[in-house]
């Protein structure tokens, strides 16, 4: 790696910018994710508690937040 | 907030719930407004996007949505974002979609018709339409076209803008091409 590129990566590393937009884009994906568990589950018969527990929720937020799906 | 918006630009706002409800999705978007933009014809937004090309390459650009779609709706500066976290969005897709099916991690999943809320428009899309009359104010213009709402597509946040700037259309090069644009 020459000494330019080197420069340009340690700069892009500081970057706030492209550090929050992956923080952004990782939260995207996470809702997409949980969702598609959580229906997952849902199909294989799992209660909104049990659903809760493993994702360290409560049973009401779950149900709230996926319920409707 | 109608009221100013040219017959064009109505028949793009008009057509985009009709687009919405043809792919089943349950909200007008940016891309729904796109889409309709494209379907049109003999309008100063047919003429531009024509002219910058994007016409003709309608086909690579619906692909370009579609795997987007498939990536969450994540725009590729956001996948490359998450690059730099180490995770490699398509090796996520890969995954999901082999354990829950094609288009699993499509960030508008269809809803059962019942569940729908047809017509409405997502928060980003009202942004557009918001900024659409914004720019008219800023370019002088008294009357909001479809030119003004491509403009706003070109300036929105995330997908829709980036697939319309590698297909040539951004803010500048729609601009240029518009009444009272800079040649050149």
């Amino acid at each position: 790696m020459t000494e330019a590129t080197d420069l340009a990566e340690s700069a892009g590393d500081r970057d706030p910018r492209v550090g929050l937009r992956a923080v952004a884009a990782l939260r995207r994906l996470l809702e997409r994710l949980e969702a598609i568990q959580v229906r997952s589950a849902r199909d294989q018969g799992w209660s909104w508690q049990e659903i809760a527990a493993e994702l360290g929720v409560s049973r009401q937020a779950v149900h709230k937040k996926h319920g409707r799906q | 907030m109608f009221e100013r918006f040219t017959r064009d630009a109505r028949e793009v706002v008009e057509g985009s719930v009709e687009v919405s409800r043809r792919t089943g999705a349950d909200r007008v978007t940016d891309e729904h407004l796109l889409l309709t933009m494209l379907e049109q014809e003999g309008t100063r937004t047919a003429f531009t996007l024509a002219a910058l090309g994007v016409h003709d390459r309608r086909a690579s650009l619906e692909a370009a949505l579609a795997r987007a779609h498939r990536r969450a709706g994540l725009s590729r500066s956001e996948s490359d974002a998450l690059a730099g976290l180490g995770i490699d969005i398509d090796s996520v897709v890969a995954r999901a979609e082999e354990n829950h099916g094609p288009g699993a991690l499509h960030p508008h999943p269809r809803r059962p018709a019942k569940r729908r809320r047809r017509g409405s428009f997502a928060p980003a899309a009202k942004e557009t339409l918001v900024r659409s009359l914004r720019i008219a104010a800023e370019r002088g213009d008294r009357r909001i076209g479809g030119e003004h709402l491509l403009l706003a597509l070109t300036t929105a946040p995330g997908v829709v803008s980036e697939v319309l700037a590698d297909h040539g259309a951004t803010y500048q090069s729609v601009a240029r091409l518009l009444p009272g644009g800079q040649p050149g």
